[in-house]
């Protein structure tokens, strides 16, 4: 490898890169700007549902159960219908997404220790938010419940004369602890995959056109009778683009945290690494790209066809253990799932090379075998 | 006024180039086929076989008979039992476990003798969402355990049984076993159907200018508003058709629920792709370089219509600025409207909102790319 | 090197690409300092036997050697012996003229302490001295193709191939690139060269006449005419000789057909 060689095409790069304003300003602005609106748009959290409250009972138990909702920070009740069909509305509607139904009689039965019911009503268009609504209902149903049944049972007690304190009951109290992300925010978990793919997205876009491009205008040509080593060439063009990849993804990152207010407890420096594999990793899938299409234009849809799997496939919006078995051994050379692996590791949980090595392994290896590959199918022959 | 023949003759005339151009019709026909079937198969957000680690520090029959519900439900995958907390930490931080369920010593003696008694739920929670359900799973089976012990006490004491007060009575509509395919399978229809309009305009206008043709067109007396109905017309039977195959595999293959009717579906899906191809084509019509032109194109359809639509990430939730932008994103009409007919089977006579924007988008579109148009036949 | 050795051989050349013979059975030799010129028609041959000849395609059968390197099993070798100019034009557009030196040179790996002599030089052969902070994009088509023959010979190549190096070139333009040309054969540089400029076959030493992927003649323009000469032609032109070569051709390949 002759290094000299690779710094002129590293040099040349450059500047066909940045003399222009508009080329360099492509390559910072969009990533920011579609990282800003991705970033806000990110979120999964449950939190002031729309409730619609269909009270029949209208007694201060039902009026009391209402408050308990309203008091969570989960719900909020934005209707008051006054008949079933008011409420069927709502929820086509989408309107709200849930609704409760408190049946005529739910003050009576309480006070006379019969069991009422309630209905609630939840949309399940989106099977896991309506999940998570059903769990937060759930909890406060109960928590009412119980209380209620102290009081119940305390009642029959003194009915029977016993004494007036609180009888004992066993129960089980489930505290739970929750570890790196203890809010739950949604937004903490999606930030640092948006970030992943965007990166991915620039980069695969400069080096796809990389080599294409010299071949329409036929420099490629002459380039290819010049004593140029098909590696050193390959170097060469990823080289300048990994460090605008990399000074992105800082970007990005400095952002995610100022902005975003995405924890960070790892190593700073175990990212930078990361992302110079990964850098890696999507440049020589472009440089790939670009050797064996023709036309820029096969290189973009190339790029694109590359790209719509791996988004969907890298574990960012859906969990890759909720995918079939042969779609997970599939996601095994996805290089995107193992940067958001170590992303969302190194931001929330703060994992160290310890934990992470298989991820920082499959990283290197992909990334020197794509662009060994592109160098071998890289022929300095016409034909 | 436009003339209807030669807005004919132009779509003719790329009907046949389709037509001719195998590998291209190849690709319009198969691909989204392809495409719905992969991640259709692919791509679940059902929350079940959550991977747990058990760490029973009792060991009381009453520790076992809990935990025995964690191993025999679908939702929790139990993958071993542990002496101290360090392996549970370390599977936590690995992120082989999800979650570690610490039962105390002297659990079972408390519990008989009636006292309250904590367990300890440890949760990975970066993925919020997940560990929201789990973290619901779990409760729910912890509380109805206990309620259960709390009925067995209460007899024993002679208090007699005691059902909860309060019973709710919690109805899922529209998706009530809570499949998460039938509402991506819905959101997947739009966002395919509208990389393929971008893909198929811009590949019909990037080829007019390869070969030179364009300008020769653009020399004819063909007017902007012809040359573009005429384009529209023929890339709208091939999107029409792929909207068919596929909304046909997401009933027949996936088992996604048709409720509603197949006329509003078809109706508000030719919209939709009117309004996405005018928007390819509009690209390339204002774009002087067709590179650009097919890269914004691709770039405005896929993340857009994933991100922006409401097919995951609901919009209700977005701050003013993003949820502002997804008015001019039309796959969020689409989803809507995909998710009304097929989960909810409504009608027009809830999604007519959706619809005309829908319709006011594609015109807006329209009207620009035919102006740019003429533009450039000027 | 000695002079006159040969530094181009083809022998027994072939071509196929599928059922096509872009390259029929070509021999020849070309000496040390010579301009050789291909004559011929579009698609006879000529750009697909110089590619061979730089090793930019690989041949069916036969062998050709450059500056003593087989193109077929010594590539790499042969491409740090050559210039090479492509018909189109290929540097890079957004370079300023200094800075597409300054890469081929170091493409190339020109020595470092020679480096800007072999700039000047460029420069100067190409009259673009006060042109180098200029973007190439803004040269006229003739000086482009001065500053392309400027790269090609920044590491001093033996031999230099030149394929339509003046087409699309105004007259006057194409007079002083064949004045370029002139001094690279002085210099000692072999100048392989195709045109289809009937007129600037008398600028070469020898030229080859190729026609339907064979070389139907072979001499010195001044040979090739004299063959030619009769009572109602007693001045034929280079156009002239190759009408008649090829009206000869046509005639022998329909008789040998019938």
């Amino acid at each position: 490898m002759n290094f000299e060689r690779i710094r002129e095409i590293i040099v040349k790069e450059l500047r066909q890169s940045f003399r222009e304003p508009r080329t360099r300003a492509l390559m910072f602005i969009p990533p920011i700007i579609q990282f800003l609106v991705f970033g806000f748009v990110v979120n999964l959290d449950v939190e002031r549902s729309k409730l619609a409250w269909y009270d029949q009972d209208n007694s201060p138990a039902s009026r009391e159960l209402r408050a308990s909702f309203e008091s969570s920070e989960y719900f909020i009740v934005t209707n008051t219908p006054s008949n079933p069909a008011e409420l069927q509305d709502l929820m086509d509607r989408e309107s709200v997404h849930s609704g409760v139904v408190v049946p005529p009689g739910f003050a009576e039965d309480l006070a006379r220790g019969r069991s009422t019911r309630i209905q609630m009503l939840v949309e399940g268009t989106n099977s896991n938010t309506a999940s998570i609504l059903v769990n937060y209902a759930s909890d406060i149903v109960r928590t009412y419940s119980s209380g209620r049944m102290v009081d119940l049972i305390t009642q029959k007690r003194m009915a029977r004369g016993g004494q007036i304190a609180k009888m004992q009951a066993p129960g089980i109290d489930l505290q739970q602890r929750v570890w790196f992300n203890p809010e739950l925010k949604s937004r903490n978990y999606f930030i640092p995959g948006v970030a992943v793919n965007i990166i991915t997205i620039v980069t695969l876009m400069l080096t796809a056109m990389a080599i294409v491009r010299e071949k329409e205008i036929g420099t490629m040509e002459q380039l290819m009778v010049t004593p140029i080593k098909p590696i050193e060439l390959m170097l060469g063009k990823t080289l300048p683009f990994a460090v605008v990849g990399l000074f992105d993804l800082t970007l990005i990152v400095i952002l995610g945290i100022l902005v975003f207010r995405i924890p960070f407890a790892g190593n700073a420096f175990l990212l930078l690494g990361a992302s110079i594999l990964f850098l890696f990793t999507t440049l020589g899938v472009g440089i790939l790209i670009s050797t064996v299409s023709n036309t820029q234009q096969q290189a973009n849809l190339s790029t694109f066809f590359f790209f719509q799997p791996a988004f969907m496939l890298s574990g960012f919006a859906f969990p890759i253990r909720s995918m079939p078995e042969p779609v997970q051994w599939l996601t095994m050379v996805n290089p995107l799932r193992y940067f958001v692996e170590i992303c969302r590791g190194v931001f929330l949980k703060g994992s160290g090379f310890d934990v992470l090595w298989p991820q920082f392994a499959a990283l290197a290896v992909f990334g020197f075998c794509i662009i060994t590959f592109s160098a071998l199918r890289f022929h300095k022959r016409l034909d | 006024m436009i003339s209807f023949r030669r807005t004919r003759a132009m779509a003719r005339k790329e009907f046949l180039h389709i037509l001719r151009d195998s590998r291209s019709l190849y690709l319009a026909l198969m691909l989204p086929v392809v495409q719905l079937i992969l991640f259709g198969y692919a791509l679940s957000l059902d929350v079940d076989r959550i991977p747990i680690l058990l760490f029973d520090q009792d060991r009381s029959p009453q520790s076992r008979e809990m935990l025995a519900q964690f191993r025999g439900s679908r939702f929790f995958t139990v993958l071993g039992d542990i002496e101290s907390y360090q392996p549970g930490e370390y599977a936590i931080t690995s992120g082989t476990a999800m979650a570690v369920l610490v039962v105390p010593r002297r659990f079972g003696e408390d519990l008989a003798a009636g006292k309250q008694v904590p367990v300890q739920l440890l949760l990975d929670g970066s993925d919020s969402n997940t560990a929201s359900i789990a973290l619901g799973y779990a409760r729910a089976m912890v509380a109805g355990y206990s309620n259960q012990l709390r009925t067995e006490y209460q007899i024993r004491n002679g208090a007699g049984e005691i059902k909860p007060p309060v019973d709710p009575q919690i109805r899922v509509m529209f998706n009530s076993e809570l499949k998460s395919k039938n509402y991506i399978v819905p959101g997947l229809i739009a966002v395919i159907l509208m990389i393929l309009a971008s893909m198929l305009t811009s590949l019909a206008i990037a080829r007019e200018w390869e070969n030179g043709t364009m300008e020769e067109l653009l020399s004819t007396p063909v007017r902007a508003s012809e040359l573009a109905l005429g384009k529209l017309s023929a890339y709208f039977i091939l999107g029409a058709l792929d909207t068919v195959t596929i909304v046909l595999a997401g009933v027949y293959f996936f088992g996604v629920p048709l409720r509603g009717s197949a006329l509003v579906l078809g109706i508000s899906a030719g919209i939709f792709l009117f309004g996405a191809m005018s928007w390819g084509l509009m690209l390339s019509a204002i774009t002087r370089n067709q590179l650009q032109a097919n890269q914004l194109g691709l770039l405005s359809s896929f993340l857009p219509a994933f991100l922006l639509s409401g097919f995951v990430y609901a919009i209700d939730s977005m701050p003013a600025l993003p949820r502002f932008m997804t008015y001019i994103v039309p796959a969020r009409y689409f989803v809507a409207m995909m998710k009304g007919v097929f989960l909810k089977g409504v009608g027009m006579e809830l999604l007519w909102g959706e619809g005309l924007l829908l319709l006011l988008y594609a015109t807006v579109v329209f009207v620009i790319l035919t102006r740019k148009l003429r533009q450039k036949i000027a | 090197m000695t002079p006159h050795e040969n530094t181009v051989i083809i022998d027994k050349l072939v071509k196929r690409f599928g059922d096509f013979v872009a390259v029929d059975d070509v021999s020849l030799t070309v000496k040390r300092g010579e301009i050789f010129g291909f004559l011929g028609p579009n698609g006879a041959g000529k750009s697909t036997t110089i590619r061979i000849l730089c090793a930019l395609l690989a041949p069916t059968s036969g062998v050709a050697t450059v500056a003593g390197y087989d193109v077929a099993r010594e590539p790499e070798a042969v491409k740090l012996h050559i210039g090479y100019m492509s018909q189109k034009f290929s540097l890079y557009d957004d370079l300023t003229v200094g800075e597409n030196i300054e890469f081929f040179s170091g493409i190339y790996g020109v020595p470092r302490d020679i480096r800007d002599e072999r700039r000047a030089y460029a420069l100067r052969m190409a009259g673009l001295e006060e042109k180098e902070q200029t973007k190439t994009s803004l040269l006229a088509g003739g000086w482009k193709q001065r500053l392309a023959l400027g790269c090609a010979i920044l590491h001093q190549p033996p031999v230099v191939f030149l394929d339509e190096p003046t087409s699309g070139v105004d007259p006057l333009a194409r007079r002083a690139f064949w004045d370029l040309i002139n001094e690279l054969s002085h210099a000692g540089h072999t100048v392989f060269v195709t045109t289809h400029y009937m007129e600037e076959a008398e600028y070469c030493h020898r030229v080859a006449l190729m026609y339907r992927g064979r070389v139907i003649s072979l001499g010195t323009p001044h040979d090739l005419r004299k063959q030619l000469r009769s009572d109602t032609l007693p001045e034929p032109t280079m156009e002239d000789v190759f009408v008649s070569m090829i009206e000869r051709e046509d005639a022998a390949l329909a008789g040998g057909k019938s």
